[in-house]
């Protein structure tokens, strides 16, 4: 019986141990650091920082679009230095009738958050003069989309140098026929695509079934789009090459992407589908980052 | 302490007892490729294309093969196949094979409940609580072939629903590893996860209290397999010849079931504990086709292993 016992607590403690050990090194990635270098840390605490800022802001859209508009005419403070997080409570402060008073609460203690990361992307700043440079515009590890050159579904030949260039923003999205939540945002997916035309952006599915042109997977997915009436372009390429290798790295699905003018990836890929609010927020505001940089 | 016991090192003893030992090892080998825990990615291979017997998650990083459950869902709910029937054909082959000793002693998933229940809190019986056994029976059907099969969507798809709202292995295997090293899947964590996080934390917390509560009311693998318990290869026999009736085998007995009235009931999971605890060896395993008369042979457990 000890033996037994003692067997279990053996397997029990190697299993404790063997989580603890994906725990620990899931947490380095979040950082995303790695590296020793001091800079790299301090770009990912810088990151992490405005990551945590732009959440803040984007939690209650509907109040803080309230709070601008309030603060309209006092536009110029952010620009004199001043900390804005404290320009955001001045703000709040002024228009607070415009509230109730749990709503105050809330958009005064997010703006409070807002105002210590604010004090500590200074003082990093102050330290690392390159900061906001590379975390804003990414120029410090930009991470290209890989390149490919294949065909859309009608064999029309797509190079990714010629579709990236001709758009301020493509939106990539990956799916495959048989996934039933991917199935079930192509033509949310559609609407997208006609609406970033207008900005001189587009969409592009990559079904992943019909990588290296099989015809049988085309014509399925072919049928599954003209079911949802999905009109944008769909792209396969040969599953050797780069994005092909990039693809086996990608494990949940759909997984859209937001790409650059410059084929460079902005922000994070975006796993789930966007007919799920939380999905479709953080897509529209990768959107309207990238439609931005390229305007500006 | 094991003086006494000479006499009765048999097969099935040693089958028995080490039986922790082969949990450990089929959960090991079903979910071999370790180092993908700490990339975040899962083993795509050859191997995926393959089931597993136990309950086992395709989206565990390591997993070295399909969950049949997963799969089956997979295939009845797609556009293209109205049933699964290589799936269902492997799941009558391991059920004609092992039944539900492939739940005693080769699903981690009832590996790691046992794990839990040797936490040291008090223990309880289920005995009363009996009719929950016929649950599994309903989300075998229902969630693992009805809805999937039949609540399709306009191109005919239909949802996984085992694997969508119920299987807290997927949380324990899938969404826990994945999140913790893949910041998109991270970020991609909602109201399902809350939901399945909140079901596994439930089986954890009663695998403590009793024994296998998944496999007991919840299993759609073990109900399927349970089905099979009466015909598989893999039997228990009760040498009557040898019985003292003394009882020692019902009250051992964590799935609640008499193995000298109905050794091969739906709720045996072939864990062997009456045969470590009869008093005279009366009770073993046997593998092979069934010969009453010969109740008491020892052979061919080997092949079971």
């Amino acid at each position: 019986m000890k033996r037994k016992q003692l067997t279990a607590l053996l397997l029990a403690a190697l299993m404790v141990l063997a989580l603890a050990a994906c725990g620990a090194k899931g947490d380095n990635k979040t950082d995303g650091s790695g590296g020793a270098v001091q800079t790299e840390d301090a770009a990912a605490t810088y990151k992490s920082l405005t990551e945590r800022e732009n959440e803040l802001l984007s939690e209650h859209t509907d109040l803080w679009d309230k709070v601008f508009l309030a603060a309209d005419k006092g536009s110029a403070m952010i620009e004199d230095g001043t900390n804005y997080g404290d320009f955001l409570l001045n703000t709040i402060e002024s228009a607070k009738d415009q509230f109730t008073e749990d709503e105050l609460a809330l958009l005064k203690k997010s703006a409070q958050e807002i105002r210590e990361i604010e004090d500590k992307l200074t003082e990093l700043e102050a330290q690392h003069p390159e900061l906001p440079d590379g975390a804003t515009n990414g120029n410090s590890d930009v991470e290209k989309f890989p390149s490919f050159e294949g065909k859309d579904l009608d064999g029309n030949a797509v190079k990714s140098d010629e579709l990236f260039s001709a758009n301020a923003v493509t939106v990539v999205n990956f799916w495959f026929t048989t996934c039933n939540p991917c199935v079930g945002e192509l033509s949310q997916l559609d609407a997208l695509n006609q609406e970033l035309a207008k900005k001189g952006g587009a969409l592009i599915g990559i079904n992943t079934f019909t990588l290296d042109g099989d015809e049988a997977a085309i014509a399925e997915a072919k049928e599954v789009l003209a079911k949802k009436g999905a009109t944008y372009q769909n792209v396969y390429f040969d599953s050797n090459g780069e994005a092909g290798k990039f693809i086996t790295n990608i494990f949940a699905y759909p997984t859209t992407y937001v790409v650059d003018r410059n084929g460079n990836l902005v922000g994070e890929p975006i796993v789930g589908a966007i007919t799920e609010p939380k999905q479709a927020e953080t897509l529209q505001a990768l959107i309207d980052q990238a439609i931005a940089a390229d305007q500006g | 302490m094991w003086g006494l016991d000479k006499t009765r090192k048999t097969a099935s003893h040693r089958l028995a007892r080490g039986r922790g030992w082969i949990q450990a090892g089929a959960a090991l080998l079903t979910n071999l490729h370790l180092p993908n825990f700490f990339k975040g990615s899962l083993y795509q291979g050859a191997g995926k294309t393959v089931c597993v017997p136990g309950l086992n998650c395709y989206s565990c990083p390591a997993a070295a093969g399909t969950c049949p459950i997963g799969a089956f869902q997979a295939v009845v709910g797609s556009s293209k196949f109205c049933f699964s029937y290589y799936i269902t054909g492997i799941l009558i082959l391991f059920g004609v094979l092992l039944g539900r000793f492939i739940c005693g002693f080769l699903c981690p998933f009832g590996w790691f409940q046992e794990l839990l229940h040797k936490l040291p809190v008090p223990k309880r019986s289920t005995k009363k609580l009996r009719p929950l056994t016929y649950l599994k029976y309903a989300v075998l059907l229902g969630m693992v072939f009805l809805l999937p099969a039949f609540l399709v969507n306009d191109v005919g798809m239909g949802d996984p629903f085992f694997c969508k709202y119920l299987c807290p292995q997927g949380v324990l295997e899938g969404a826990i590893p994945l999140s913790l090293v893949n910041s998109g899947i991270r970020a991609a964590l909602g109201k399902l996860f809350t939901w399945k996080l909140a079901i596994l934390l439930t089986v954890a917390g009663l695998s403590a209290v009793f024994y296998r509560p998944f496999c007991k009311w919840l299993c759609p693998l073990g109900a399927f397999y349970a089905l099979f318990n009466r015909v598989s290869l893999l039997q228990m026999k009760v040498d009557s010849g040898r019985c003292v009736s003394c009882g020692k085998c019902v009250r051992v007995c964590k799935m609640d079931v008499d193995v000298t009235k109905t050794p091969n009931h739906t709720e045996c999971i072939r864990c062997g504990m009456c045969v470590s605890a009869c008093p005279t060896g009366a009770v073993c395993f046997r593998f092979g086709l069934g010969d009453e008369t010969k109740s008491t042979k020892k052979t061919t457990m080997e092949e079971s292993t």
